[in-house]
């Protein structure tokens, strides 16, 4: 490849950036830069020039008025990650947000507050129990000799509900009882000590509270296209990741048609991480898919031809999470990693890794950032390796000796102060030594031979940083297109550059002026019309950040046409097809000029010129939107009224034990059967006939018990307040040292993993999430009253049971901890209770779907105790860093 | 209240700034049109203190509104731009350039020449750096145009000169061209920075008047001073004059060799190795070696059947005389690990077979020579060229198979 025989003018520096910083919301448009003389010779009598910017370029236009779903939404609901309003303090969200990081407040009280709702046997277990007897909660005055060693809590109760009630007024102050109270026992009450307490939940806020702002992790993106190996076939494969904790690879086949459609079911592997990349690149006919997850990161061989499997080489194990995986376009079986300790690897399939480089700092100004990217060069031997502030080339061969500068944020580039290097990308397919790199504020295109200097600048004018890009070279003549993709705001804005003019290499320009692309959430507004809460999930939906960026071209003679994928942090990948319009002298406004009013959108109007495309695209909305509605349906509901077969309450083997039935079994049985045929419940479950069970004699042989199973088992021999008397001895310093331990442990295991972990919660999660999507026919129809019905048969004449909700899901509002401690259940009886409630909510199971594509992710609760794999599945809502 | 009333207008100012911008992204040109008109009432409480103002935000999104304007004319551009010139002092220049940029892309050069000597003469205080540098462009694009129409007039003289007479008139204006030209010209190249026109165009000047020594000088200042770019283009120029000089062999391989330092894949490369090959010295032939390796180590030479047949050549030699095996033993050993699976892949076989018959022929022989005859490359090759009856490849087949003990060496 040739170099150009002159460059655009333009001088050079350098130093730190001296511009003043500040995203411009309009910078990129309306300047030419330089001007190049690019006519063929001189010996014309007139010179023509050609700009930097504002050369003509190819006309794309969509052929959509939105993007469009490639996949049914996989089943299981997606959990969303947390947002500003979860952490912020309320009042100062917007002002906040816009403020940046140290600005924010986070909201501290509220999530130590939830965990002590949430987890009170964590917060107060052994103090609870032992000051039972001494608090007392009724509403009438303590008699005399009670009153010596008893406190009356209702009023401290009173008294924060008044405190509640008058957040927010100036000139509230702490009622004194309170102060007296919380400055009495705040040294002893907790069971985990305070201050640690506090500090773990404050890191870990804090860690929330940037990844939000901007979470790096996803850089480079997470769904990737192998095209078919001769560009006859229509049939491609899309690699991406799905499940509810996105810990699942597929490889699915895609037929290229009119709307890109699925075919057969995809190849499917199970990953013990959140997939955070996928990288894909061709060498020798074969596609090498990297998969990067934060401790993991594996790779795939894909055989060319299609419908052959793909086969899983190596995996490798990470202690501090990588931060990027680029596939050797060079080398079969070659990839580059980067972890966030600032180690640049080089991994070979048959060598194994070599490390290339080691250095927690930064390369040219200090940046706290630890994110590092790596990627390959037009030399197979030498990678280039980034961190925020810039970008390095060396040499694998002698890594300490042989490098060069690329690229610094700097004077160099005519950077701004505070720009920081977003995403580097090797533009091999382009021209072998050409480079784009981004910012916060711009992108850069930049030739290996010519470091430091980019040959193309342009402010990208982007609202959030672009996190993804994509590069579809173009033939000679004509432009190569960059997709920049950018994660929390969906943006995608396609760019055309040109390197080349005729047969000789001239300059880069870019072409033609930017596109902004649909983004998956901008279908919305074509959606038929929802009812409110489904609208409101629905628009959650979609506005998921995204997580990936995909595209392809296609050329059916004369007709061209680019097709882009989309993947959501939800799962969904949504795709849009550019066709390409031959130049026309003059453009008539185009039909998107007009604004289109939200549910009367052209895709469901089916307009005359492509009634077909449109009315598939339409049905394949309608699809979708079932697909979803079903798959966020939780616990899965009936058309029939639910019925409550006494069956269900005991497995098979507890109804036909050897001996037969107890008289004590017997007795409970016919007690609850009453019950329930009654509607009522059961207030103190032993008889008082109920013999103590035979304490269990293994606990007391085991040897080294942890401190649980010595509580429990001093529990269950009955001397459990002595057990109390020498637990007090521990030190709280050894207490500390013990929990210091266990979450530097468990941070080290789940990492950002907890991001995922701690916010999904299973059943909370889903009560909050039928309360929305309830419905009232589907759950209970009022026509039909549910009946709860023994051995399947409704007794006749008995009443029923509920009277169909006007409210709906009362039963969500009874599972929670709080309203059964209001109802006076002590607590070692509302897990049966809503243990109980919930299998009367759930119905009878449903049977195993037919082998569908999607048929193992039905699993719902093993595959939510896969969000927490570290820990056991939980119940209740786990709240941040817990 | 008055602050009430800024913050709304503030805030319907950024609501219809992102109006304009979707409209510009998605080609709406009419409807941008619209908003602008609207946001142009912005520039009465201009309190903003943001380094892009509105009135910068004006003159970006009205040019690049008229750019594509169906309906826009160079008129209405050029008046546009004039009343952008009256908006900022701050940016009177970068307006002007701006516009002398249009006016050059539209091949409206007069009046570009003319806007040019305009923003030359203005005055305002104290100028910033970012104006000094915006100053020095206007004039070295002044000094371009200048050059262009020098040139225009020594074609008119030679074509005369030809015919036998001279015309003075249009020599003395040519003079001018030239002083005009060389001043301006010579201004701008001493600040760092890429200048490739710049510096070609002067160095044009100075060889037509025979300066050579000065030509020389600002071309070793433009290559190989340290506070310029390390630009490939600049050694190349120098080459370039070097070879028009009729210089010594010497000293065009010791600019080749520090453009071969700076970028080893420089297409020049080919050249370098001709003529390093053709040196009777041994360590020139060595670098020659060293060199055509090093350019097909990179992506974009892979299918280079140019550079292939070099190397091919003087690998050929170096078995045939038998001198030298550890020239290639030493390239090879730092290659042999990952050239194999980049260059001599059986995959890469099938299709340089298929598109490009010569270029597996050279790639056949340096696979033979190093890797044996056992090597895929050279086993797919040969065989389907002995099946398809090329004499070419029964050669190759012989030759490798006699010297298979070579390759044994150079493995070894």
């Amino acid at each position: 490849m040739e170099f150009p025989a002159a460059l655009f003018p333009s001088y050079f520096g350098a130093g730190p950036p001296r511009e003043e910083g500040g995203p411009a919301p309009l910078a990129g448009w309306g300047e030419h830069g330089q001007v190049l003389e690019g006519g063929p010779g001189r010996r014309q009598v007139q010179p023509a020039f050609v700009p930097r910017r504002g050369a003509t370029g190819e006309r794309w236009e969509a052929a959509d008025a939105a993007a469009v779903p490639v996949l049914l939404p996989s089943a299981g609901c997606w959990i969303p990650s947390p947002a500003p309003q979860d952490i912020l303090y309320r009042s100062s969200l917007c002002r906040k947000l816009r403020a940046g990081k140290s600005g924010a407040t986070l909201d501290f009280a509220k999530q130590l507050g939830h965990f002590f709702v949430d987890h009170p046997e964590d917060a107060f277990g052994s103090l609870g129990r032992l000051l039972h007897k001494n608090f007392y909660l009724g509403n009438s005055k303590l008699k005399r000799p009670a009153r010596n060693s008893t406190i009356r809590m209702t009023a401290l109760v009173e008294d924060i509900d008044r405190l509640e009630a008058r957040r927010g007024c100036p000139r509230h102050h702490l009622a004194s009882r309170l102060r007296w109270f919380s400055h009495l026992c705040r040294d002893w009450l907790f069971e985990v000590p305070l201050g640690l307490l506090a500090d773990c939940l404050h890191e870990e806020l804090m860690e929330q509270w940037s990844n939000l702002l901007f979470d790096d992790s996803l850089t480079g993106g997470a769904l990737a296209w192998l095209p078919p190996e001769d560009e006859g076939t229509p049939v491609g494969r899309l690699v991406h990741p799905g499940g509810q904790a996105m810990n699942h690879l597929y490889f699915q086949d895609v037929v290229l048609e009119e709307l890109p459609r699925t075919r057969g079911s995809p190849a499917q592997f199970e990953l013990s991480g959140r997939v955070r990349q996928v990288a894909a690149a061709r060498v020798d006919g074969q596609d090498f898919v990297g998969v990067r997850s934060d401790y993991h990161c594996g790779v795939w061989r894909v055989p060319g031809r299609t419908g052959a499997a793909p086969a899983p080489l190596q995996v490798i194990r990470t202690d501090v999470p990588a931060s990027c995986l680029t596939v050797s376009p060079h080398l079969p079986g070659e990839l580059s990693v980067c972890t966030q300790s600032g180690t640049i690897y080089l991994w070979s399939v048959e060598t194994g890794l070599q490390q290339l480089r080691h250095d927690p700092e930064t390369m040219f100004f200090r940046d706290h950032s630890p994110w590092r990217w790596s990627d390959f060069t037009a030399h197979p031997r030498v990678l280039s390796c980034a961190d925020r502030t810039g970008l390095q080339c060396l040499d694998a061969r002698a890594p300490k000796k042989c490098h060069f500068d690329l690229f610094k944020v700097g004077e160099e580039a005519g950077c701004q102060q505070g720009e920081r290097v977003v995403l580097p990308m090797y533009l091999g397919r382009a021209h072998p030594s050409q480079y784009l790199v981004t910012t916060q504020f711009s992108v850069y295109v930049l030739d290996e031979r010519l470091p430091l200097v980019p040959v193309l600048k342009w402010a990208h004018m982007m609202k959030a940083p672009p996190l993804f890009a994509h590069l579809t070279p173009g033939h000679p003549g004509r432009t190569h297109k960059v997709l920049l993709g950018a994660s929390r705001t969906q943006e995608l804005l396609l760019l055309q550059y040109r390197g080349k003019r005729s047969s000789s290499e001239s300059a880069c320009q870019l072409a033609g002026t930017p596109q902004k692309l649909h983004s998956i959430a901008g279908c919305l507004q074509h959606l038929p019309t929802q009812l409110p809460h489904r609208h409101h999930l629905l628009r959650q939906r979609l506005a998921a950040p995204a997580a990936g960026l995909a595209a392809t071209l296609q050329e059916d003679g004369p007709h061209k046409s680019m097709l882009i994928f989309q993947l959501s942090e939800a799962g969904d990948v949504f795709c849009q097809r550019l066709t390409h319009k031959a130049a026309q002298p003059s453009a008539p406004p185009s039909r998107d000029e007009a604004t289109t009013a939200p549910g009367s959108s052209p895709l469901f109007e089916a307009p005359a010129s492509s009634p077909q495309g449109s009315g598939a695209t339409a049905l394949r909305y309608r699809r979708w939107l079932r697909a979803l509605s079903r798959a966020c349906r939780e616990p899965p509901r009936h058309t029939w009224p639910p019925s409550l077969s006494q069956r269900r309450l005991f497995t098979r083997k507890d109804l036909e034990g050897p001996a037969g039935p107890s008289s004590l079994q017997r007795q409970m049985r016919q007690r609850l059967r009453q019950t329930m045929q009654e509607g009522g419940r059961i207030q103190r479950w032993e008889p008082s006939v109920l013999q103590p069970p035979p304490l269990p004699q293994g606990l007391e042989l085991a040897g080294g018990l942890d401190s649980l199973s010595a509580r429990l088992t001093a529990a269950w021999a009955g001397d459990w307040e002595q057990w109390w008397e020498e637990r007090t001895s521990f030190s709280v310093a050894q207490r500390q040292q013990a929990l210091r331990e266990r979450r530097r442990r468990q941070k080290r295991a789940q990492g950002r993993r907890s991001l995922s972990a701690s916010f999904t919660s299973s059943l909370t999660y889903q009560s909050e999430l039928s309360e929305l999507s309830d419905t009232g026919p589907s759950l209970l129809s009022p026509g039909r009253p549910p009946i709860l019905s023994q051995e399947g048969s409704p007794p006749a004449g008995s009443p029923p049971v509920r009277s169909p909700p006007t409210s709906p899901a009362p039963d969500e509002a009874l599972l929670s901890s709080q309203s059964l401690r209001c109802r006076g259940i002590p607590k070692e009886r509302r897990k049966t209770l809503r243990d109980y409630l919930s299998v009367w909510a759930e119905g009878p199971p449903e049977p195993p779907e037919p082998p569908g594509s999607q048929a193992s992710q039905l699993c719902i609760p093993s595959s939510q105790s896969q969000l927490s794999s570290a820990s056991q599945p939980r119940r209740k809502r786990p709240r941040m860093g817990f | 209240s008055s602050h009430e009333h800024k913050l709304n207008f503030k805030k319907s100012k950024e609501a219809c700034l992102s109006y304009i911008q979707d409209a510009l992204l998605q080609k709406q040109w009419n409807r941008a049109a619209e908003f602008l008109t609207c946001y142009v009432e912005s520039l009465e409480k201009d309190y903003s203190r943001e380094h892009i103002g509105p009135s910068e935000m004006i003159w970006r999104i009205g040019t690049e509104i008229l750019w594509h304007h169906s309906q826009s004319s160079m008129k209405d551009f050029n008046c546009f731009m004039e009343q952008m010139k009256t908006l900022g002092v701050k940016r009177y220049l970068k307006v002007c350039l701006e516009h002398v940029f249009h006016l050059l892309c539209n091949g409206q050069i007069d009046e570009a020449y003319q806007s040019l000597s305009l923003a030359e003469s203005w005055r305002f205080g104290e100028q910033t750096a970012i104006q000094d540098k915006e100053m020095k462009l206007i004039q070295a694009y002044r000094g371009l145009l200048d050059f262009y129409s020098w040139s225009k007039q020594k074609n008119i003289l030679l074509e005369h000169s030809e015919d036998g007479f001279s015309d003075l008139a249009v020599e003395q204006e040519m003079h001018s061209c030239f002083r005009k030209a060389a001043v301006n010209l010579k201004e701008i190249i001493k600040i760092p920075g890429v200048w490739d026109l710049f510096v070609k165009c002067y160095v044009d000047l100075l060889e037509f008047y025979g300066d050579h020594n000065e030509a020389r000088q600002v071309l070793n200042e433009y290559a190989y001073n340290s506070k310029f770019p390390a630009n490939p283009n600049a050694h190349v120029y120098l080459y370039q004059f070097l070879k028009r000089q009729g210089e010594s062999k010497k000293s065009l391989i010791s600019a080749l060799k520090i453009l071969h330092d700076i970028v080893p894949s420089h297409e020049l490369m080919i050249d370098f190795n001709t003529m390093l090959q053709k040196s009777k010295k041994r360590k020139k032939r060595r670098l020659g070696l060293e060199v055509i390796f090093a350019a097909l180590d990179y992506a974009g030479w892979k299918e280079n059947a140019k550079a292939w047949s070099c190397l091919a050549r003087q690998v050929k030699q170096i078995v045939i005389s038998d001198k030298h095996l550890d020239w290639i033993k030493q390239e090879w050993n730092s290659r042999k690990d990952w050239w194999p699976a980049f260059h001599f892949s059986r995959y890469l076989a099938k299709r340089n077979w298929q598109e490009n018959k010569s270029l597996s022929y050279e790639k056949a022989l340096v696979a033979g020579i190093l890797l044996g005859k056992d090597c895929k490359y050279f086993k797919y090759v040969s065989h389907q060229g002995c099946k398809a009856q090329l004499k070419r490849f029964r050669m190759l087949k012989k030759f490798v198979n006699r010297h298979n003990p070579v390759c044994l060496r150079i493995c070894g």
